[in-house]
C-alpha cells in the first residue's frame, strides 16, 4: 500500500514585527498594515512545500487572537472576562482570505482556533463564576467564526491544549458545538501528554486527532493498547526545541506512527504551534519534514 | 466634571506642575515648534515670546515641544533652546528617528538640559539603543504614547501600557520605571475618524482613575484629519483650537496642541474651561486651585 501523508502545521509562525514602522505609521496618521506578516509566513511554508498550511496566527499569542475579538473579553494581563461571552465580528476570516490568495494551487488552508475549554482556562473570569456557562459560550462564539471560516478554508483545526492537563466531563459536548453539521473535515489538536485521556479523545466528533508524538513518543505505545479508528496527525519534529530533526530521524519517526495507525496517520507536523521559535529554525524544521513526507509517500 | 477615586499623581519640572485632580492645577499645553520645513528660528523666537507672555498672564503653563526631524537640526535646536528659553524653563523634544534620539539625549547631557526636558517619546516602536541612552541620559520627564495597532480602544491603551500588547518586551510603563523614571505622562494617542478617534478622549479618565498618571493627548491631530472640514475653513480652524477642550473636561493634564502658531488661540481658551472646571471641582468635591491657576490669576 503506498502511503498518502500530508504535510501540515498546526497553527503559529514566527514572524518579527517593525514596531518602528507600526509607530511611524501612527505619527505619519497611516492606518497601519498587517499583510506583510501574514505573507512572510505563509510564503515560508509555501516554500518548504507544507501541504497544509495556515495564515501563521501572526498577530496575536493564540488566546488574546480571539478573546480579543469577542464580546465581553478585556485583555489586561491576561484575558479578562467582563460579560456575557459573544461573537461580535469575524475574527480570524479576514486574514484566512489574504492568505487564501497567496496560496499555489493545491496547497490547502487550515483554519484554526483556539478552542473553548483553552480559552476558558487561559482567563479570568470577573463576571460568569461558573466555568461550564463560559465555555459553552465561547463554543458557540466560535461556532460562528466556523460557520463563516469553512467557506474559505479546507480543514478546520481545533487547539485544545489544556486538555491534557484537565478533561472536562463535557468536553465532547463542548467541541461537538463547534464541530457537528460543518462542511470541511475538522482536527483537534491536544498537544502536551494525553497519555491520561486517550479513550477520550478517540470519541471526540472530530476527522483527526493531533498530537505531539515527537516531544511525547511515549504516546505511540498507549494508543496502540486502543483502537483508534481516527485519522492522526503525528507530530514528527519538536516546536520547543530548537535542534532541527534530520529527514532521516523524522522519517524514522513517521514510520513508526505508520506501524501503529497504519493509513490513518494523514498528516504529519509539528508538535505545536511554532512561534516561539527562530524563523529560520522553524522554516528549516518545515522543509525537513517536507522532504520527509516525500519518501514516506514514495516520492 | 468630577473626581478621581484613585490617588492623582503630580509631577513637577522646572517649576512646572502636571497632573492632580481635576481643578487643582492648570492644564498644561505643549506647543510644536520646528514642525515643518527648516528650523526658522527668528519666527520661533517670536512665538515662544508670546507663549511666555500669555502664559504669564493668564496662568496656563505653556511649554515649547522641539521637534528634531535631521541629524543636522540636533546642535543648532539645541542652542536655540539654551539661549532663548529662560534658563530653568522646562521643554519637551519631539523626536520620531531613534538614531536622532540617541544623538540628542547625549548632547542634553552635555548641555546638562537634561533636568528640563520632557523626552517625547516612549512608545511600542523603542529600540535597544534608544533604551541604552536613555539609561547613561535619563530625563526628567517623559511621554509614554499609549498607541496599540491591535486595539484602539481605551481597553487597547492600557494593555499596551501594562504589557505591551505582545509588541514589546515589556509593558511601556514598566520600560519607563525600569529606566528610573518616575515622571510620566500618558498620551493616549489620538487617531483619525473612523478609527476610533473618540477612544482617546474617553481613555484620558480611564487611564487617570487606573494609574493616577497625569493623562492627555493631540486630540487636534484628529481635526487635521477630519477632511470633510476642508469644507468649511473658518469652522476647520476653530474646531482645531476647540478640540483641547475636552481634554480638560474629560479630567486630562496637559494638551499638544500643535503648531506654537495656535497658541494665542488656545491658551485663553483652555484657560477659560480650566476655570469652569475649578469653579465646579472646588465647590462640589472641595478641590481647591493651586495660586497660580487661571481662575486665581484672572478672575480677582
Amino acid at each position: 500500500m503506498k502511503q498518502k501523508v500530508k504535510t501540515s502545521v498546526i497553527g503559529s509562525y514566527p514572524v518579527c514585527v517593525d514596531t518602528l514602522e507600526l509607530i511611524k505609521d501612527y505619527f505619519s496618521e497611516r492606518e497601519s498594515s498587517w499583510t506583510k506578516y501574514i505573507e512572510q509566513a505563509v510564503r515560508d511554508m509555501t516554500t518548504a512545500e507544507i501541504n497544509f498550511v495556515s495564515d501563521g496566527q501572526t498577530r496575536d499569542p493564540f488566546i488574546q487572537l480571539f478573546t480579543r475579538k469577542l464580546r465581553g473579553c478585556r485583555i489586561r494581563d491576561r484575558t479578562e472576562i467582563v460579560g456575557h461571552v459573544e461573537y461580535n465580528d469575524p475574527i480570524t476570516v479576514p486574514d484566512q482570505k489574504y492568505a487564501r490568495h497567496l496560496l499555489p494551487r493545491n496547497t490547502g488552508l487550515i483554519g484554526i482556533l483556539t478552542g473553548p475549554y483553552t480559552l476558558t482556562k487561559s482567563s479570568v473570569d470577573f463576571f460568569y463564576h461558573d466555568e461550564k456557562e463560559l465555555c459553552f459560550d465561547f463554543a458557540t462564539a466560535l461556532r460562528n467564526e466556523a460557520a463563516l471560516l469553512q467557506k474559505h478554508v479546507d480543514l478546520i483545526s481545533i487547539d485544545e491544549p489544556f486538555f491534557s492537563n484537565e478533561l472536562p466531563e463535557y468536553a465532547e459536548e463542548l467541541i461537538g458545538i463547534i464541530t457537528n453539521g460543518l462542511s470541511r473535515p475538522t482536527r483537534l489538536h491536544v498537544c502536551g501528554d494525553v497519555s491520561r485521556i486517550i479513550p477520550q479523545l478517540v470519541e471526540m466528533p472530530v476527522d483527526i486527532l493531533s498530537h505531539e508524538f515527537k516531544a511525547s513518543p511515549h504516546l505511540f505505545d498507549l494508543f496502540r493498547e486502543y483502537s483508534c479508528m481516527k485519522k492522526m496527525c503525528v507530530g514528527a519534529v519538536r516546536s520547543d526545541d530548537v535542534r532541527v530533526e534530520s529527514i532521516e530521524e523524522i522519517v524514522t519517526h513517521i514510520k513508526k506512527a505508520i506501524d501503529i495507525f497504519e493509513e490513518n496517520v494523514v498528516q504529519i507536523a509539528p508538535d505545536c504551534g511554532q512561534r516561539l521559535l527562530p524563523r529560520e529554525i522553524a522554516f528549516h524544521k518545515l522543509q525537513n519534514l517536507s522532504a520527509a513526507g516525500e519518501i514516506i509517500n514514495g516520492g | 466634571m468630577f473626581s478621581f477615586t484613585k490617588e492623582q499623581k503630580v509631577f513637577d519640572i522646572s517649576g512646572t506642575s502636571i497632573g492632580g485632580q481635576p481643578g487643582m492645577y492648570p492644564t498644561v499645553l505643549f506647543g510644536g515648534v520646528f514642525f515643518k520645513g527648516e528650523p526658522d528660528f527668528d519666527d520661533a523666537k517670536r512665538h515662544i515670546q508670546t507663549i511666555l507672555d500669555i502664559s504669564k498672564q493668564t496662568g496656563t503653563p505653556t511649554i515649547p515641544d522641539f521637534f528634531i526631524r535631521k541629524v543636522e537640526y540636533i546642535q543648532p535646536i539645541i542652542s536655540f533652546i539654551e539661549k532663548v528659553l529662560p534658563r530653568k524653563y522646562p521643554f519637551s523634544i519631539d523626536i520620531i528617528e531613534p538614531s536622532i534620539k540617541v544623538e540628542t539625549l547625549e548632547l542634553l547631557t552635555e548641555k546638562k538640559l537634561l533636568s528640563r526636558t520632557i523626552y517625547n517619546s516612549i512608545h511600542i516602536g523603542i529600540t535597544k539603543e534608544e533604551i541604552e541612552a536613555l539609561q547613561n541620559n535619563t530625563p526628567e520627564m517623559v511621554i509614554v504614547v499609549a498607541f496599540n495597532p491591535k486595539n484602539k480602544s481605551p481597553d487597547g491603551k492600557i494593555e499596551v501600557l501594562e504589557n505591551g500588547a505582545h509588541l514589546t518586551e515589556r509593558g511601556l510603563l514598566e520600560i519607563a520605571h525600569k529606566l528610573g523614571i518616575e515622571k510620566i505622562l500618558v498620551d493616549t494617542a489620538a487617531l483619525a475618524p473612523d478609527e476610533n478617534s473618540g477612544a482617546a478622549i474617553a481613555a484620558i479618565p480611564v487611564i487617570k482613575e487606573e494609574y493616577g498618571l497625569p493623562t492627555g493627548c493631540a486630540i487636534h491631530n484628529v481635526v487635521e484629519k477630519s477632511l470633510w472640514l476642508n469644507d468649511f475653513p473658518l469652522a476647520k480652524k476653530t474646531v482645531d483650537v476647540a478640540s483641547n477642550n475636552s481634554i480638560p473636561l474629560f479630567g486630562g493634564d496637559y494638551a499638544i496642541f500643535g503648531p506654537i502658531e495656535n497658541a494665542e488661540l488656545v491658551i485663553p481658551l483652555i484657560a477659560w474651561q480650566d476655570i469652569l472646571v475649578s469653579e465646579y471641582a472646588e465647590n462640589y468635591f472641595g478641590v481647591t486651585p493651586v495660586a497660580s491657576h487661571p481662575r486665581r490669576k484672572l478672575l480677582k
